[in-house]
């Protein structure tokens, strides 16, 4: 196959549905602003090469250098695909409707032993829309209405495919703060002690697994399912993911990271500015609300739209994820929250950086940057990628564009002139 | 004949407003609207809990040479906007400073009428969003017409000082969704009180909420009252109407005829007040069938619908919203968190729009109210996307006059026009950039926030000494 297309700027969300678009098997954006965030830094006017799925070569020009598809980047942002750092896509199809959501159990024996990763639909509307706001990869986690620890998380791509699970058993994710406190049973304190004696227990779990097994030990307090879950988290091969929101609760978990050897990633941190430099002293990077400035709970009084920035200038790494009111259904949203953070302070690299490449680097996961060598997810956008009057002309997931087309243009395209009559019905 | 708002009670109350006055006057005190309706009862009791809001003597202000966005279709590039005794005075080129007051260099700088968010709950649902503090639906009953937003409204919520950073300087603070008739909202100034009448827009009509939808069928099925289903949720609209109409003719009927004075009730006040044009409505629904249907209502017992809210599928029935004269108040993008929600398309503002009805963006939230202007961009964008051709100039009015004209306040603010309030923000850029923000708002022509100078950056009492006993919330420079 040899097609060589020049798309324009119109074309081209309709070229994404081509076959041969999609079929291609190199893929040239020409003459783009491309944002590698790798030692390449930003390109005022580059090209990146796509071949196999992974990316070839950045460069200012490529010259002669053809493709089976060449795209005119000119006047356009090329960037890393977002990856949405805290979601439930594919877990969830209507948020009020019981029935469509598995993030979370109302079964009292499973704690940290939940893994909803065999309930993930990647046939979920979810994925489409956010695939088409530019969202690539995405971290799925749990929530829980009634323990402290939600369970296991994983990682998908979006490509909407069946095999789109790209790491299973990722991360744990654990309530701090009010919420832990009140799923504990009404203080911090409580909450802290379940999350101690959990990852003691684990260990003593770890250090005499047989006599346990054989029922020749003391009665523990977690089931053995919730205790083998746990044992990754000690070894510090996976992260954990604690929501906290309050300065003088990060400190405390910080104070348990280090008592256990932990990964620790601090989700919420609305007050994260306040305790900045431990945070960075401790690598221990958040994952933040950019947008969430309200002081809306006790535990975020001093929530901030400079929190990024505050954070970022004293070295911690920002991850910023989609915008709370908003949820897994708009999680492409976070780039809405890079560009606020950017507004107020963050450099706009990384802005870009905490929604792609710090994802991707805090959880482990494949693309967050345009390396060569490195998986091809990547959005071409219309212009700088944090604006909220630029969109995704083309996405790109392993090498391969992907269709732009979900519910919400299906919709729009029916009902663009309403009318009376029964016309509708019989629009594509 | 089908009311409108045009020939309401609402509309000749309002250019009794617009009489008006001076800022340092109260509005309300300029005619009053016992006068002006002699011929009819009272059900809007808009003088029970009057607005106390009284503007400061505000100096003339010029805000010279900038983009102006008018809120009426046009984009002014290097105009100047002259405010003077609270009102706009004068948009031209070369107008002359005053004497006494303030310059504002606007090079660079772009002028818009002040935000209006049809949709609030600050002050009902404050922050922090602790139980104590839940005050916005009063979950006791389906019909709770009786009840009034403003009677819960805590001014102290450091929310109001927020979405005023964000260029918001009239807000309507509506009960919730979970009632058919969920009660009273009310319409405010963004202005600091130490009552909910002070923050009172003199002489705003009052709303009344309504709800179609999951929400009551889901409170109160789960009570085993009625509504559980949709269709309950339209026979209890029906009934409660009938009651109304009922209690109108005879309040109607003392009043032309005198004899022994009907008993008053409240949850039937504010009905009668919505039949007789002084209360807007303001129904929450989400569906086009249900949009349909409740046009039909309104058509059946002779009253107007305002303004559909949170309408995610709008778009689908535009051609009826446009034909009926009713207003829909949209996001830009939320989506999918019940299955009324399931239907969106980014483009519903701008179809709504296209189809010649009143659309424009809402934000039923403590961050979206900060960030309209960003909503605004995204709806724009959208509609530009379906291939319609829409300008900022344009797409200025689902934040401005439009939203003004929901609250039947589009005689007095939501533009730039001669003789308006001084309801202005001066953004650091095209309002229509994420990277832009409100750098200076003024309120009937008073500078109410100033991102240049924590002076002139309200924060509520709860700000005080908190997190520093000795500081405010957040420190000196801190950007909200």
């Amino acid at each position: 196959m040899n097609i060589k297309q020049l798309a324009t700027i119109g074309a081209l969300a309709s070229l994404a549905m081509a076959a041969p678009l999609a079929l291609a098997q190199s893929l040239l954006i020409k003459d783009a602003r491309v944002v590698t965030l790798t030692d390449q830094g930003t390109l005022t006017m580059g090209d990146v090469l796509v071949k196999d799925g992974r990316i070839e070569q950045v460069a200012e020009d490529l010259g002669g250098i053809t493709a089976d598809l060449v795209i005119d980047g000119r006047g356009k942002v090329v960037t890393p695909g977002i990856i949405a750092p805290h979601s439930e896509l594919g877990l969830t199809e209507i948020g009020a409707a019981a029935s469509t959501n598995d993030s979370a159990v109302q079964d009292v024996s499973i704690g940290a032993g939940f893994n909803p990763v065999v309930a993930f639909n990647p046939r979920s509307t979810l994925i489409p829309f956010n695939r088409a706001g530019g969202v690539t990869r995405a971290v799925v986690v749990p929530s829980s209405e009634e323990k402290i620890f939600a369970g296991q998380g994983f990682a998908i791509k979006l490509t909407g495919d069946f095999d789109s699970v790209t790491d299973d058993g990722l991360l744990q994710k654990i309530y701090f703060g009010e919420y832990g406190a009140e799923l504990a049973g009404g203080s911090r304190a409580r909450a802290y002690e379940q999350i101690a004696s959990a990852l003691a227990q684990a260990k003593e779990y770890a250090d005499n697994r047989d006599a346990i097994r054989r029922g020749e030990w003391r009665e523990l307090d977690f089931s053995v399912d919730d205790l083998e879950a746990l044992q990754p988290l000690l070894s510090g091969e996976q992260p954990v993911l604690i929501r906290a929101n309050r300065a003088s609760d990060i400190l405390q978990l910080l104070a348990l990271a280090k008592e256990f050897n932990l990964k620790l990633i601090v989700e919420g941190a609305a007050e994260g500015w306040m305790v900045a430099a431990q945070l960075a002293a401790a690598r221990v990077p958040v994952v933040i609300d950019a947008m969430g400035n309200t002081p809306d709970a006790f535990e975020s009084l001093g929530a901030r739209l400079d929190n990024a920035a505050l954070l970022h200038k004293a070295g911690v790494t920002v991850v910023i994820g989609g915008p709370g009111y908003a949820g897994s259904h708009n999680s492409y949203l976070s780039r809405q929250g890079a560009g606020n953070a950017v507004a107020y302070g963050l450099p706009f690299e990384e802005g870009v950086r905490a929604i792609t490449a710090n994802p991707a680097s805090v959880f482990g996961l494949e693309g967050g940057v345009l390396a060569p060598g490195g998986v091809a997810d990547l959005v071409l956008w219309s212009s700088d990628p944090l604006e909220v009057t630029s969109f995704a002309e083309l996405v790109v997931i392993d090498g391969k564009p992907q269709s732009l087309e979900n519910r919400s243009t299906r919709l729009r395209d029916r009902y663009l002139h309403p009318k009376a009559g029964t016309g509708h019905g019989y629009e594509k | 004949m089908r009311p409108t708002l045009d020939n309401t009670n609402v509309a000749r109350r309002l250019l009794a407003v617009a009489c008006g006055a001076i800022a340092a006057v109260a509005l309300t005190a300029c005619g009053g609207d016992k006068g002006e309706k002699a011929d009819e009862p009272d059900f809007a009791r808009l003088d029970a809990f009057p607005s106390t809001y009284i503007a400061d003597e505000a100096a003339p202000v010029l805000i010279r040479g900038a983009t102006v966005l008018t809120g009426t279709g046009e984009q002014l590039n290097n105009t100047d906007v002259l405010l003077k005794d609270g009102k706009i005075s004068a948009i031209g080129e070369g107008l002359k400073a005053p004497k006494k007051g303030m310059v504002v260099e606007g090079a660079g700088k772009w002028v818009t009428p002040g935000i209006i968010d049809v949709h609030s709950h600050l002050g009902d649902y404050p922050a922090p969003s602790i139980e104590s503090s839940q005050d916005g639906n009063e979950m006791t009953a389906p019909n709770t017409a009786q009840v009034w937003a403003e009677h819960s409204v805590w001014t102290q919520d450091p929310q109001f000082a927020l979405a005023l950073a964000g260029g918001v300087t009239t807000l309507q603070i509506l009960p919730g969704s979970a009632n058919l008739f969920g009660g009273r909202g009310v319409t405010l100034k963004n202005v600091p009180g130490r009552s909910v009448q002070d923050m009172k827009f003199p002489g705003a009509p009052y709303g009344l909420k309504m709800a179609c939808g999951e929400n009551p069928k889901r409170v109160y099925g789960g009570k085993g009252t009625l509504p559980s289903t949709r269709m309950g949720n339209v026979a209890g609209y029906r009934q409660a109407w009938i009651d109304a109409t009922a209690y109108k003719e005879k309040w109607d009927r003392y009043h032309l005829n005198g004899g022994e004075e009907p008993d008053r009730d409240l949850q039937m006040e504010t009905l009668a007040g919505v039949l007789n044009g002084d209360i807007l409505v303001h129904n929450h629904c989400y569906r086009g069938e249900e949009m349909a249907i409740m046009m039909d209502i309104a058509e059946e017992f002779g009253f107007q619908i305002s303004t559909f809210h949170h309408a995610v599928e709008a778009y689908k029935v535009a051609d009826l919203l446009a034909e009926h004269n009713v207003c829909a108040a949209m996001w830009a993008d939320w989506w999918g968190f019940k299955h009324e929600a399931f239907d969106m398309t980014e483009a519903n503002i701008a179809i709504v729009d296209q189809a010649k009805a009143c659309a424009m963006i809402h934000s039923d939230s403590a961050i979206g109210i900060q960030h309209l202007n960003e909503e605004t961009a995204k709806a724009m964008v959208a509609g530009q996307r379906a291939g319609f051709h829409i300008e900022p100039r344009h797409a200025v009015t689902w934040m401005t006059l439009n939203p003004a004209k929901a609250l039947g306040v589009d005689e007095v603010t939501g533009s730039l026009e001669k003789g308006k309030m001084a309801d202005v923000v001066v953004w650091s850029g095209n309002p229509f950039s994420v990277y832009t923000k409100a750098e200076k708002v003024f309120i009937d022509g008073n500078l109410m926030y100033d991102r240049d100078n924590p002076e002139r950056q309200p924060h509520s009492d709860f700000e005080l000494g908190i997190l520093d006993a000795e500081g405010e919330r957040l420190p000196e420079g801190g950007e909200r």
